[in-house]
């Protein structure tokens, strides 16, 4: 097997509580402009009073195998990376915005210097061996860095047995983003 | 009675144009759609009307030297000189346009707007080229050598250039659609009969600017034009509107906003800007009066038709532009 990595993540929510470290970790380190943000932290209560269901997650670029981004960018900034995420070359961006259109997570923005921005899955720090900013700090372990081609499959021991969704699978992107569902909690 | 069942949801993401609705694109983009439509619709009618002289002796009568009618003459003119003004707004619309040669640097196959920037390039050329050879009296009066060979090469080509002019035109035309139909996260856009639409509405709108300024005499030719493009135009935006009501929750329901929407834009809700403005008075009461003017009645205020079907070809643009961006992301 190659030693070529291909990132994503796993996120369980069932231990998310939403406290939003992971957001401004983020903020943090990559300097994100004030009012912009390139990770969230979303909750979703769903059901019939009294049967209500909670679901707390934190959400970013999906990092799709077939990006629209990528497929839109008329420069090449948007691009594959060789670790499987999708990155901007920010010397490339003309700020055109089509790659805001195209995604269909919403999960870029403009910088205000002029360039589009987004989750880059902290490249500067997995090049380094180190985890994301979000996944160090989250503090319930809900946020996993994986590899998903890693031999020792830790990405798949995640999710056995759970039940697993990615977002907008039906929009044919191949999202490299997965979600253990809250509904897996007992008693959900 | 059964409980109602809540789905909320509660997001701290907080990017600016982007929540609540995408707010990318603002006016100078659905100006550039409408000139670059504009500038399209002028290539073809002027092309094929070169073509029809040279190959059939139909279209508008010569003015001495074999020199083409006036509104051909300036439509000639107009069409890279909208097409260039148009792409000033795409260029402030860029958000670092200084960077603006990085299209220029790559050819992006699965990109419109990668295709379209090499497009509007290509346009130039033989649109220039083709001014040239329909204003060639005037500009041979100057006596500048280089200018004259050009006109003398071109004229020996003419048809070719024509002919080449036209699929450009069209290209143009249907590219400004193309560009926005192929985002498939926007449900409005995703469409794409939206080329179609666009290329006709471009073509429309030329032949009612040609009819502006096209003496007397040459009227009839861009009024039954523009009829006729209307009459396919009417055709086009009620398919589109079909296509998009019979598709799927998002496409029904952006649809819906498009067509009953009541977000107001310039203190109208989008349902009357699309009937009231865009459907009736932008299409069907000019081709109403288009339709009296060529059997023979007399119409008070001739170029009243045309402003109306460029207000309309105009108001198209604004309308899909903004309103494919206030509906909600496909879900």
């Amino acid at each position: 097997m190659s030693n070529k990595k291909n990132y994503g993540m796993v996120i369980d929510t069932r231990v998310c509580v939403g406290c939003s470290a992971c957001v401004y970790a983020c903020k943090s380190e990559n300097s994100t402009p004030e009012g912009y943000c390139r990770d969230w932290v979303v909750q979703e209560t769903k059901g019939s009073f009294p049967k209500l269901t909670m679901e707390n997650r934190s959400e970013r670029c999906q990092h799709c195998d077939n990006a629209p981004c990528v497929t839109y960018c008329p420069t090449r900034a948007s691009h594959y990376a060789e670790d499987g995420t999708v990155q901007i070359n920010r010397s490339r961006c003309t700020g055109c915005k089509a790659c805001i259109a195209a995604c269909p997570y919403d999960a870029r923005y403009v910088h205000p210097e002029g360039f589009v921005d987004k989750c880059s899955l902290c490249q500067h720090r997995t090049e380094k061996g180190l985890k994301t900013a979000c996944v160090s700090i989250c503090p319930t372990g809900s946020l996993n860095l994986v590899d998903f081609n890693d031999p020792n499959q830790e990405a798949q021991k995640l999710m056995n047995g759970k039940l697993v969704y990615r977002q907008k699978e039906h929009a044919g992107t191949e999202p490299s983003l997965y979600w253990i569902s809250a509904s897996n909690k007992p008693g959900a | 009675m059964m409980a109602t069942a809540v789905s909320e949801m509660i997001s701290t993401k907080i990017n600016p144009n982007v929540l609540p609705h995408l707010h990318i694109w603002e006016w100078h983009i659905p100006l550039y759609l409408f000139l670059g439509g504009l500038a399209g619709g002028l290539l073809v009618i002027t092309s094929i009307m070169i073509v029809m002289k040279r190959q059939f002796g139909i279209g508008p009568q010569d003015v001495g030297n074999g020199c083409p009618c006036l509104a051909l003459r300036i439509g000639a003119i107009l069409s890279p000189a909208l097409l260039g003004i148009g792409m000033l707004f795409l260029f402030l619309d860029l958000a670092h346009p200084l960077y603006v040669w990085a299209f220029y640097t790559t050819i992006q196959p699965t990109s419109p707007m990668s295709a379209g920037s090499w497009i509007l390039i290509a346009f130039f050329p033989l649109a220039i080229l083709q001014a040239m050879l329909v204003n060639r009296s005037q500009l041979r009066s100057f006596k500048i050598e280089p200018i004259s060979k050009v006109i003398d090469w071109t004229e020996k080509h003419m048809t070719i250039v024509a002919l080449a002019n036209a699929h450009i035109g069209v290209g143009i035309g249907i590219y400004t659609g193309i560009l926005l139909s192929f985002f498939s996260a926007r449900p409005l856009w995703s469409s794409s009969i939206l080329g179609m639409l666009f290329l006709v509405s471009g073509i429309s709108s030329a032949a009612a600017l040609m009819l502006l300024f096209a003496p007397k005499n040459e009227k009839p030719v861009y009024s039954m034009i523009d009829a006729n493009a209307i009459w396919i135009e009417l055709m086009t935006v009620g398919l589109f509107v079909l296509g998009g009501l019979t598709g799927s929750a998002n496409s029904h329901g952006a649809m819906m906003h498009l067509i009953t929407g009541d977000v107001n834009l310039a203190g109208m809700s989008y349902m009357f800007w699309f009937w009231g403005i865009f459907v009736i008075s932008g299409l069907v009461v000019p081709l109403v009066v288009e339709f009296l003017e060529a059997a023979g009645v007399h119409i008070k205020f001739p170029n009243l038709a045309p402003v109306m079907v460029l207000c309309g070809g105009l108001i198209l643009r604004f309308l899909i532009v903004f309103a494919g961006q206030s509906y909600h992301t496909f879900m």
